[in-house]
């Protein structure tokens, strides 16, 4: 009943963003919407893993940044065309993702969001500081994982081609997909069987237990299962900004889409979405204050924990549900 | 031999950094089951506020030193007051001040970046000259840092095992319920240990940019070091804590020497994972049981 009505939701949501550029056809805005489509994906698959499943990881980016990086390589060391590029990333991204929970997911709560800190922060260091030279094109030393410039220019949709300067509207088309099939996996996993297991666990973790539902079990199927989707969406970040490079791991932008769950909703099926919407409607209004930015999200972040923990479509479920009781 | 001792000298004073960070978050965790992700932040904000209290009002380095644990003791309890006394009854606890605190980092490290500028900027508390041991240069510096860290664990040994504050952070963290019952006031036992905290924060702050440099992100590295012995440790154990640091400077000066600062950090991590595995709740924590 109610996974009907998401998909509907979800239909109506795609159809009217599937007719916007048509309106708003401004360059910005389209591939503004485009990088919204990109972070939703990630959020998404975050709040499923976060929310859902109960795995605090911290590791997300780093998967993000493996599918980017991932992609990037295929292109420029064995100019594998972006079609095959992007989902053999996101397969690599969820054997890597496999082994990350394999080590981490024995372990609980707080445990498991500073190993999968760390697992972030090693990758990260083991890219900019690695400056032995692996090629020697004639823009300058090249090392195997790109060093601190990263790569570029490894190939691209072909959609330049095709459609000449309004390639972005294509890209936009391309992001809109993505989403939707990430979209209707999370619908998949949160009111599927998945999603009962995790919701027995949460409620009454003996009974379930004692029923034969393994934690361990479940959550390392999310947290591998929702790689796919984070690191196609690191793919395909990579492809359209055609460049990929250590950024990807950046702090700032780890706190910006966890920012976006919070405010949302942790552990909502659309409160990911709305919280990216939200944020990212708020950053560009602060463009202005570019400095202030990264205070302005920390004072997000902190004061919606503290104040509204279950986020502004939590709160809104909660409201109708005690509204509907009274009556 | 040289080698020897130049390694055991790395070793030492990176492993009494990391305890000297450690021990403040081991404590936090340890009372409150609350892991504080600002504690990289507030290292950051002692070692300015040293700096900026020897550079620019020209005070003697003690009263730097002093300003920085003031500040930071008070931050501390600011965090507790504004972040988390609200969601102490909250069911997810645990999550929910990790996520509040990676705020309260986010700002605190801003702030920084606006007042004192994004390039790196040295500390002014630093002793110059060295030991010389055979043919090994140890600087002064690192002396200190050992010697202070060692003055730090012994005046926080006494302060747990002999004073009526100690027992009361003891009692607190074994049961807190108990602790309630038998008079103890949980909430400014809390309190206090989130300033001790946040003081423990400032030294260690001060320490570690003695040997690099300030930056307003210099904090992290060290956090993220310092969580990860507590947790090899088991988290909330101090005295394993303190253990551990010493043993993981060592091992990652070892790495460094055989196979380059490259790859010490995540030989360490490796390390860290292999004893994870082996032993979930670390080397020295107590297996919880879980009552349900």
């Amino acid at each position: 009943m109610s996974m009907r009505r998401d998909f509907i939701v979800g239909l109506v949501l795609i159809a009217l963003c599937a007719t916007l550029p048509l309106f708003i056809g401004m360059r910005y805005f389209v591939t503004q919407a485009t990088l919204f489509f990109i972070w939703g994906i990630v959020v998404l698959q975050w709040n499923l893993v976060l929310g859902v499943g109960g795995i605090f990881s911290l590791a997300q980016m780093a998967l993000f940044a493996v599918g980017a990086y991932a992609t990037a390589m295929f292109g420029y060391y064995f100019q594998m065309p972006m079609v095959l590029a992007m989902p053999l990333a996101a397969l690599l991204t969820v054997v890597v993702s496999t082994l990350v929970g394999l080590a981490c997911l024995r372990l609980k709560g707080p445990y498991v969001a500073l190993l999968t800190l760390a697992v972030a922060q090693v990758l990260y260091l083991l890219i900019v500081n690695d400056t032995e030279c692996f090629t020697n094109p004639p823009s300058g030393c090249m090392p195997l994982f790109g060093g601190v410039r990263g790569f570029t220019r490894f190939g691209d949709l072909g959609f330049r081609d095709l459609f000449g300067s309004k390639w972005y509207i294509a890209d936009y088309y391309v992001g809109l997909g993505l989403l939707a099939l990430a979209a209707a996996f999370s619908i998949a996993i949160i009111r599927g069987p998945m999603g009962l297991a995790f919701q027995a666990l949460r409620d009454n973790p003996g009974c379930a237990m004692a029923r034969g539902v393994s934690r361990f079990k479940y959550q390392l199927w999310v947290f591998a299962l929702s790689a796919f989707f984070t690191g196609l969406a690191g793919s395909f970040y990579a492809v359209h900004f055609a460049a990929v490079g250590p950024t990807a791991f950046s702090f700032s932008t780890l706190l910006f889409l966890l920012s976006m769950i919070v405010v949302g909703g942790m552990g909502t099926l659309w409160g990911p979405l709305l919280g990216a919407l939200l944020l990212m409607g708020a950053d560009e209004a602060m463009r202005e204050f570019g400095d202030w930015r990264d205070i302005g999200l920390g004072l997000l972040l902190a004061g919606f924990v503290i104040l509204l923990p279950k986020g502004v479509l939590g709160s809104l479920q909660a409201l109708v549900q005690k509204l509907r009781a009274k009556a | 031999m040289d080698v020897v001792i130049q390694i055991l000298a790395s070793g030492l004073t990176m492993g009494a950094m990391y305890a000297i960070s450690t021990i403040g978050l081991a404590l936090v965790y340890g009372s409150l089951n609350m892991l504080n992700m600002s504690h990289g932040a507030l290292l950051a904000l002692g070692g300015y506020v040293c700096y900026f209290a020897m550079s620019h009002l020209g005070l003697h380095p003690a009263l730097g030193l002093a300003a920085a644990m003031l500040v930071c003791g008070v931050v501390g309890l600011g965090i507790y007051y504004v972040a988390a006394q609200p969601m102490l009854k909250s069911a997810n606890f645990e999550t929910q001040i990790f996520i509040a605190t990676i705020g309260i980092g986010a700002i605190i490290e801003n702030v920084i970046l606006r007042l004192f500028g994004p390039q790196p900027t040295p500390q002014p508390l630093n002793l110059s000259g060295a030991v010389v041991i055979g043919t090994v240069h140890i600087p002064n510096q690192n002396l200190l840092i050992l010697g202070v860290a060692l003055a730090l664990m012994a005046a926080l040994a006494y302060l747990l095992q002999r004073t009526r504050l100690g027992r009361a952070i003891r009692a607190t963290a074994q049961n807190r319920e108990a602790a309630q019952l038998m008079g103890v006031r949980v909430g400014i036992v809390y309190a206090q240990v989130l300033a001790l905290s946040g003081a423990l924060a400032a030294i260690s702050g001060v320490m570690v940019s003695s040997l690099s440099s300030l930056l307003p992100n210099m904090g992290g590295d060290p956090m993220l070091k310092a969580f990860i012995i507590c947790v090899v440790a088991g988290l909330g154990n101090v005295y394993g804590a303190v253990g551990a640091a010493i043993v993981l400077g060592i091992l990652e000066a070892l790495a460094a020497y055989v196979l380059g600062v490259r790859y010490s950090f995540a030989i360490l991590l490796l390390l860290v994972i292999a004893v994870l595995i082996w032993r979930p709740y670390g080397l020295f924590g107590r297996r919880q049981v879980v009552r349900l």
